[in-house]
């Protein structure tokens, strides 16, 4: 049995380079065009960069939409998105501007940001560390989640589902490698409502789901 | 000052220094030159001093120059500085061509250290024109900005920039501060040191002697604000909010600040805050020396509420100590204090002294909130704003521009 190799990782922020938006339109013309890194910074990477934990919604643009250009509308439906649910960043990228195109169509007057509340397009480097630690046996997971950064709960939950095997947590992926019957911990896992979670709710869930407790007892 | 990373083990855990020695074993051995124009006072050589010991430390070899400058050069780069920061900031060619050429003589002194390092960390504008100087440079050679050059006066901008922009990086503190530069530019906010005089954890006696020296009520509620008196800062807003907090709350409030008097601009707002302060003795105006960090880190602690009512700021790191001290922060709606102050979890964002008043009376009625708020503000600093985080995005920057990885993933 291949043990379980912990990694950290942590984000370095960058500009992308795109001039930022000022109204809606230009949050349109910006996704169409942005590379896929950015999209997944501001959909995907929102809960490793330092901002707040406890936002309203889970991607940038919701959270921009509801605070900035004051359209409530456009925030819930852009703020439902699930990323994860798309096959592909190019998928996301057609949803989101659908459901701006929908919204600009709907709308008589384009909504705008107040001076100094632009959007500003940001991507990140991914810069991923071997902690060393390793998980033997699957017996062992829930103890170790329980002692893990918030930066490898990222990685190995959430990061992972970008690398082959495609939309699959990393340790989803070890358990199916694993003889035996792993079937209790892969639908345990299987059955987290994540993509609306912080990655501090992400482990505990994680923890208490393969220690068969109540979460947030 | 601490020199070695393990002291902040007991602050961040072991994970947070695993990445550094990770980054460090990396960059082992390699130089790293950091020039700015000043060994003392200001943010830049206050960052310096602990950045360039630790880095040692991770067993890089890192130095810190400093500009050698006329006061014309210095005049001139202030100049420079307030055009950067949207101040009309007329400068003469002469000025020009004297800031050249006090960067040629620096050149002339550095150039041996600069052109065979790996990596050199040019600090804000005074020594920006060192690059086209060491014409045999072998390294990276990335330009911080620490200050907020996105509206710049043009004629500034438009001198500097040919020289910045053949950088082969920049780094800014927020996105709102940068502008668009034909190379690759990242953000690393500023940071706080857990263990400096100005956060280390300090005792009760020591808490309440300074409680006693200033003549504080311990019964009533107490305001701070600790900021230099300049009119960005509002000082006379918080006053006027802590009046109207007084119509219901017999609160106290304390204005701090120091190192104005020989400023005519801030002499001007200290007077203008005698005035406004005289006769309520419930404040008090307190001219602090420079090296007062563990009394200004006692007031923060003495506080209910740490108030940064600026209408213009910067990151606003006396925000984020007043976090780390576990207190809520109602904090102006502008530049860095967006980023920490965010309603009803770390504190309140506000834009009048009446919308100051609301905050502080809402939250000196909700005392649970009071203290879940400041647990919250300071487990996002320890995740955030410490020394720790700053230091490790310079190293992953190193790392990054050395192995030639600018674009998605590094594995370290």
């Amino acid at each position: 049995m291949d043990p379980f190799k912990i990694f950290d990782c942590t984000l370095l922020s960058k500009m992308s380079g795109l001039r930022p938006a000022v109204n809606l339109r230009e949050l349109r013309d910006r996704v169409a065009l942005c590379s896929s890194n950015v999209l997944y910074h501001h959909f995907c990477e929102t809960p490793l960069v330092p901002l707040f934990d406890y936002p309203d919604y889970r991607n940038d643009f919701a959270i921009w939409a509801r605070h900035h250009l004051r359209d409530e509308i456009l925030a819930e439906r852009l703020g439902i998105i699930d990323p994860y649910a798309h096959a592909c960043l190019e998928d996301l990228r057609a949803a989101v501007l659908e459901i701006i195109d929908d919204h600009l169509s709907e709308r008589t007057m384009v909504p705008w940001a107040p001076p100094g509340r632009e959007l500003y397009f940001m991507e990140s480097i991914t810069v991923v560390f071997d902690t060393g630690e390793r998980i033997d046996h699957p017996d062992g997971l829930a103890a170790a989640i329980d002692k893990m950064t918030h930066g490898s709960i990222y990685f190995h939950f959430l990061e992972a589902r970008r690398r082959p095997p495609l939309g699959l947590d990393d340790f989803t992926a070890w358990l199916e490698t694993l003889s035996g019957d792993q079937r209790s911990h892969i639908t345990a896992i299987a059955s987290i409502d994540f993509p609306f979670y912080t990655l501090a709710e992400i482990k505990k869930t994680l923890v208490s789901v393969l220690s068969n407790k109540e979460p947030f007892a | 000052m601490n020199t070695t990373i393990q002291v902040y083990e007991s602050v961040v855990g072991r994970p947070v220094l695993q990445q550094l020695r990770c980054l460090g074993e990396k960059l082992a051995g390699r130089r790293v030159v950091h020039v700015n124009s000043t060994r003392e006072g200001g943010g830049v050589a206050e960052i310096l001093n602990w950045m360039v010991p630790l880095m040692d430390d991770l067993g890089i070899d890192a130095t810190w120059e400093v500009m050698h400058g006329t006061p014309e050069f210095f005049a001139t780069t202030k100049a420079i500085h307030n055009g950067l920061q949207g101040f009309t900031a007329d400068i003469s060619p002469r000025a020009w061509e004297h800031y050249r050429a006090v960067n040629e003589q620096n050149a002339a002194r550095l150039r041996p250290g600069l052109e065979e390092a790996d990596l050199v960390v040019i600090h804000d504008p005074q020594p920006a024109s060192l690059l086209a100087l060491c014409p045999r440079r072998k390294g990276k050679w990335i330009w911080r900005a620490h200050i907020d050059i996105s509206h710049p006066y043009r004629p500034v901008w438009k001198t500097l920039r040919p020289f910045v922009e053949h950088y082969d990086a920049s780094i800014f503190s927020i996105a709102q501060f940068a502008q668009l530069l034909p190379h690759p530019q990242f953000i690393i906010a500023p940071s706080i040191d857990p263990l400096s005089e100005k956060n280390i954890d300090l005792s009760a006696q020591e808490i309440e002697a300074v409680r006693g020296q200033f003549g504080l009520d311990p019964s009533r509620p107490l305001l701070v604000q600790i900021s230099r008196f300049d009119r960005f800062k509002d000082p006379v807003g918080v006053i006027q909010a802590f009046q109207l907090v007084k119509k219901g709350i017999p609160a106290q409030l304390v204005l701090a600040g120091g190192g104005a008097t020989d400023d005519p601009e801030g002499a001007a707002v200290l007077d203008e805050v005698m005035e406004k302060a005289a006769g309520d003795p419930d404040i008090h105006v307190l001219l602090l020396p420079p090296d007062a960090h563990r009394t200004i880190n006692a007031l923060q602690r003495l506080a209910d509420i740490v108030i940064q009512k600026s209408t213009r700021e910067g990151f606003g790191l006396t925000v984020t100590e007043g976090l780390w001290k576990a207190r809520p922060v109602i904090g102006g709606d502008t530049g860095g204090i967006r980023l920490q102050v965010i309603n009803h979890h770390t504190g309140f964002l506000v834009s009048t002294p009446e919308g100051a008043a609301h905050r502080i009376r809402y939250l000196l009625h909700h005392r649970d909130n009071m203290t879940a708020i400041g647990n919250i503000g300071r487990e996002f600093v320890r995740e955030n704003f410490l020394l720790t985080r700053h230091l490790r995005d310079y190293l992953t920057l190193f790392f990054a521009l050395l192995s030639g990885e600018t674009e998605n993933k590094i594995a370290v």
